[in-house]
């Protein structure tokens, strides 16, 4: 990918255009006079970054073939970490409850803050008073709703001993149940992230031009089809930015299982960033955990890769180009 | 070519002819009771005495409103950690800022390899959890002697939030035209010109936006603070709640009020900043 | 996208130094902040005491480094971490220059990688050397705070044998009296859940209060020579046919509703499992003894007119002692052996853990220390008869078994405690739990 976009297409055809851009004939896009930026610009990002986070990162990774209790010096094990990691039971179920979470996640959370977000990018008075409030789980932290949620759901003392019995959990017992314990995860995900990829969603909204849906009217198109053939489409950036954040955040949720259900009941919601801590923080097994920290990295850069490639986001188009 | 039509980031009037959607309307309302009810809920429980809350039970209304539960938590030292969660906050925010704008004007202009290796390398960096690299941080930090200080949480804050950040505004660069450039270059300006003439004053909405999301994640950084400070005097709110948890045990009232006031500061920002917040982010999704 | 004909806005040049400026003093702030706490833990005539958070010891520790700090030249200060993350705390500055001097720990697995790193000060001189001082202590919560056979630690706090607490309204409201046996134990279990109330309060959410069950089950079925093997990796190790049975009775009791059906949600440390006592939604609660003082602190009326309190039921025909004890026999203070106050540390030690004040400020909490010879000072107090009944349950006992899960390696601890959640949860039996303790054992 490259940073600036020359590309191969024929010039754009005189369609009708919303820009005011004036006319010079026909250009090639991406090409101007105008003096760079050096590299000078970029180098504190570059270096800051590169301190703190790319060093670390390979630290981590060299720490992985190490056996370090977290004090005195490293020693070397070879490969011994990753042995054990392939062979590991636990892993294994930490990424596959990991991956479910994910795409629970994404499933859940994707339709409904499109669906909100395109609802509140109307002109409607309401819809903007009902804005703010949709906005109010971002102004509290993982640890707060994780803590608010967790007291909700004591099974004598909170929410959970009232409300259970009416969701299939007669003695409030949900945090204690593999199924209502994975069900909480999605469901504080839900609560916690919708409010702002709603907010992405409604600001990319907002912008679609109108004109394009009073040509589809015009053509005798329903609400489903302008959805679905319009909105949809023009969202399309915004769904990649999204469900990037949206799946490397699930990848890496940690504050939330650590506070609300510890990994439990048993091991049934250790995910892998769990794992990580609990194998390096609690059993003093620093290298170990460096090598699944190392998987969980590799996991997590492949899939927004995948999902950023695959899109061709990096091409940087504007979704405006060609009207 | 028609002139006049332009799509500002401003909402454009549109539907109001139709016939209103029913089932968005239902969707959104359904979504308003599951927003809604938690932070109701919270916030009665902040108000009840804890004997009332054993006595009546979870779902009964506050029936004397007490602010007991407040005077409690501040006791225990909660204007102490908004002091060190603000200067936490504050110092990211306006660091990040500093390195990013700039970062992601060179990568969306220039020609540099460094700035191309550099949006890959952030692109690469969105997917690297602090959790995997707290150990080799540690290192670092400590390395540094800035074991137990505020600026221990505030570095690696702004190094994490950099890709995101850099993602986003240089989404929104993108779509500054070209001939902006050009026409800031026929009146003779240079790069760092436009850089402060141009960029930041036709990215505003963004940078607002980013530095909202880079000063929330500064404010409820949970993992940082949690190894890398160590003394009660530089605790943060979030460590404070994950201490008021061990102390207030059962005291669901007093662990509710906690979280409120974990939450009132954003929130007042949230008033006064939300314009900004929502224009901005139309430069993010939009395009 | 804006027509030509709207003016750019642009950022005042003030506007955008301002910000600079105002980054700027937000980092020199936090700087200067750095600069006040450089050195990590320590300033120079001072060291540092971590202990664990815990509004109610924390004064009595105050209150004996104010003692101490009123005589002597180097001063030291209290340094509190919440229980959660205490141990990691630890362990990331142990061996850094933010170590503590002194800190508390529960002895055993907790203390046993430092010890065999040379990390502490081997203590054993210092207590040869000073008669008085090693004779105060009770020798068998002592000796429990050897390493390899060396003093590595310091009673600090009260002894923590686990034992029974009863919700006296709710038994005698059933009818049904305190039980003493086993069988005693489950037909009251069968009488109480007969009316609706919860047995057994269980906070089932964390795997620790799980293990007492097994810990005890364990000693009273095979005797203490079981779970020494499984520490220090002799004999049958986890084969051994107690803990297969004590696994299975688990079964049994889970299946039979002792614990209730919700307990994998109850919590601990938010009171869950106490408060279901004082509530009386529970009619009993094995528990350590510290139990007792949250209980009068939650729950001062409860506490004073309906808590009584018992040894672990006596199991006919088991192999183990009835009078066996399970739980942890203090909480220590260790010295680090790289710390530049060593000699100002010991002499706190030797000082304030015996003495009379710091005492009678533990006992006036509701600790029994492991102080030899304090029967007369525990009978004067507020809380005579619960402390002298602990009291004498430690002296009395022939065995007082370190809790599993700190007598061990952390390692081994975390399979252990996730192994027995599952058991308890009903995903795993004997032979499973069995199998997963020895592959991570050898």
């Amino acid at each position: 990918m490259t940073s600036t976009t020359t590309t191969d297409r024929a010039p754009a055809p005189a369609r009708t255009r919303t820009t005011a851009r004036p006319r010079r004939g026909r250009r090639r896009l991406g090409s101007d006079t105008a003096p760079r930026p050096g590299m000078l610009y970029v180098l504190p990002a570059a270096l800051f970054f590169g301190m703190f986070a790319i060093v670390p990162l390979v630290l981590v990774v060299v720490l992985s073939f190490t056996s370090w209790p977290g004090f005195g010096d490293p020693q070397f094990v070879g490969l011994d970490n990753w042995q054990r990691l392939t062979g590991d039971q636990r892993v294994i179920n930490a990424t596959r409850t990991t991956l479910l979470l994910t795409v629970l996640g994404w499933a859940t959370q994707t339709p409904v803050s499109i669906a909100i977000g395109v609802w509140a990018s109307g002109p409607q008075r309401n819809r903007a008073v009902l804005s703010s409030i949709f906005f109010l789980p971002l102004l509290l932290s993982s640890a707060a709703i994780a803590l608010m949620y967790h007291r909700y759901l004591d099974p004598n003392f909170g929410l959970a001993k009232d409300l259970g019995p009416l969701i299939g959990f007669p003695d409030g017992n949900i945090l204690g149940t593999r199924h209502g314990a994975l069900g909480v995860l999605v469901f504080v995900g839900m609560w916690q992230w919708i409010p702002f990829h709603s907010l992405l969603y409604q600001a990319a909204a907002r912008v679609i031009p109108q004109m394009l849906y009073d040509a589809a009217r015009i053509d005798g198109a329903s609400r489903w089809d302008m959805f679905w053939r319009i909105t949809i489409p023009q969202l399309r950036h915004t769904i990649v930015t999204s469900s990037v954040i949206m799946v490397v955040g699930s990848l890496i949720t940690f504050e939330t299982v650590l506070l609300l259900t510890a990994g439990g009941p048993g091991t049934a919601t250790q995910v892998l960033p769990y794992l990580m801590y609990r194998s390096g923080f609690f059993e003093f097994q620093m290298g170990y955990a460096s090598a699944v920290a190392t998987v969980l990295v590799v996991l997590g850069t492949t899939v927004s890769l995948v999902i950023v490639r695959f899109s061709g986001f990096a091409k940087m188009r504007s979704t405006l180009e060609g009207l | 070519m028609t002139a006049g039509a332009t799509t500002t980031a401003r909402p454009a009037p549109r539907r109001t002819t139709e016939r209103p959607n029913w089932l968005a309307g239902v969707v959104a309302t359904g979504w308003l009771v599951i927003i809604a009810v938690p932070i109701l809920t919270m916030i009665g429980w902040s108000v009840t005495s804890e004997e009332d809350f054993l006595s009546f039970g979870p779902l009964a209304p506050p029936r004397d409103i007490t602010f007991e539960n407040f005077a409690s938590v501040f006791e225990l030292g909660f204007l102490r950690y908004f002091w060190n969660t603000l200067v936490v906050t504050v110092g990211s925010i306006v660091i990040a800022l500093v390195i990013a704008v700039p970062a992601a004007y060179a990568i969306v202009r220039s020609n540099s390899w460094l700035a191309s290796a550099s949006f890959r390398a952030f692109l690469l960096g969105l997917a690297i959890p602090a959790q995997a690299v707290i150990i080799p941080l540690y290192l670092v930090i400590t390395e540094l002697g800035l074991f137990d200080t505020l600026i221990a949480v505030i570095l690696p804050t702004v190094a994490f939030s950099l890709p995101l950040v850099i993602l986003i505004l240089s989404g929104a660069l993108r779509d500054v035209p070209r001939d902006m450039y050009e026409a800031m270059t026929v009146d003779g300006a240079g790069s760092f010109r436009m850089l402060v003439n141009l960029v930041i004053p036709m990215s505003r909405g963004s940078i607002s936006a980013v530095g909202i999301f880079v000063g929330l994640t500064a404010w409820n950084s949970f993992i940082f603070p949690l190894i890398f400070l160590r003394s009660e005097e530089n605790r943060v709110v979030t460590l404070g709640l994950q201490q008021f948890r061990q102390e207030f045990g059962i005291n669901m009232p007093g662990l509710m009020a906690a979280v409120l006031l974990s939450a009132v500061p954003v929130f007042l920002l949230y008033l006064f900043a939300r314009r900004w917040l929502i224009s901005g982010l139309a430069g993010v999704g939009g395009k | 996208m804006r027509s030509s004909s709207t003016p750019i806005p642009t950022l005042k040049r003030r506007g955008f130094l301002g910000l600079l400026g105002a980054g700027a003093g937000a980092t020199l702030l936090g700087g200067a902040a750095a600069c006040s706490d450089d050195g990590g833990s320590a300033g120079d005539n001072e060291f540092d005491v971590w202990v664990l958070l815990d509004e109610n010891v924390n004064p009595v520790s105050q209150a004996s480094l104010d003692r101490f700090n009123a005589g002597s030249d180097v001063k030291a200060a209290l340094v509190t971490e919440p229980n959660e993350g205490f141990r990691d705390a630890l362990q990331i500055a142990i061996d850094t220059a933010q170590r503590p001097d002194v800190f508390f720990n529960w002895g055993g697995g907790s203390i046993r990688s430092y010890a065999r790193a040379g990390l502490l000060e081997d203590l054993t001189p210092h207590l040869e050397a000073d008669p008085a001082f090693k004779d105060a202590f009770l020798p068998s919560v002592l000796d429990a705070g050897q390493i390899d056979g060396r003093y590595y630690g310091i009673p600090m706090r009260q002894m923590q044998p686990k034992l029974m607490f009863f919700n006296t309204a709710v038994l005698e409201d059933v009818g049904v009296p305190v039980p003493t046996t086993w069988e005693e134990f489950l037909a009251a279990c069968d009488t109480v859940a007969g009316n609706g109330i919860t047995p057994v309060a269980l906070a089932g959410a964390v795997s620790w209060t799980e293990l007492m069950w097994i810990e005890y089950l364990t000693d009273r079925i095979g005797g203490a020579q079981v779970f020494l093997d499984i520490a220090a990796g002799t004999g049958q190790g986890w084969r051994h046919p107690a803990i297969t049975e004590a696994v299975n009775t688990i079964i049994e009791l889970v299946d039979r509703g002792v614990f209730g059906t919700n307990f994998p949600s109850v919590q601990y440390e938010a009171g869950g499992a106490e408060t279901l006592l004082e509530q009386g939604e529970a009619a009993m609660h094995l528990m350590g003894s510290w139990s007792y003082t949250n209980h009068l602190g939650a729950a001062p009326d409860f506490a004073t007119q309906q808590l009584a309190w018992g040894a672990f039921p006596a199991i006919e025909g088991g192999a183990g002692d009835p009078a066996a004890v399970a739980g942890n026999p203090t909480n220590y203070f260790s010295v680090t052996s790289a710390s530049p106050h060593k000699e100002a540390a010991i002499e706190y030690l030797r000082q304030e853990m015996a003495s009379e004040e710091y005492v009678r400020g533990l006992i006036g909490v509701g600790d029994t220390p492991a102080v030899a010879d304090i029967e007369p000072l525990l009978a004067e107090t507020e809380h005579a008869e619960y402390l002298s009944f602990v009291y004498q349950m430690v002296v009395q006992a022939p065995s007082f078994q370190l809790s599993w899960d700190q007598a061990i390696e952390r390692a081994q601890a975390s399979t252990m405690l996730e192994s027995l959640a599952e058991v308890f949860l009903g995903n795993l039996d004997a032979a499973g739990f069995v199998q997963a303790n020895e592959d991570a054992a050898g």
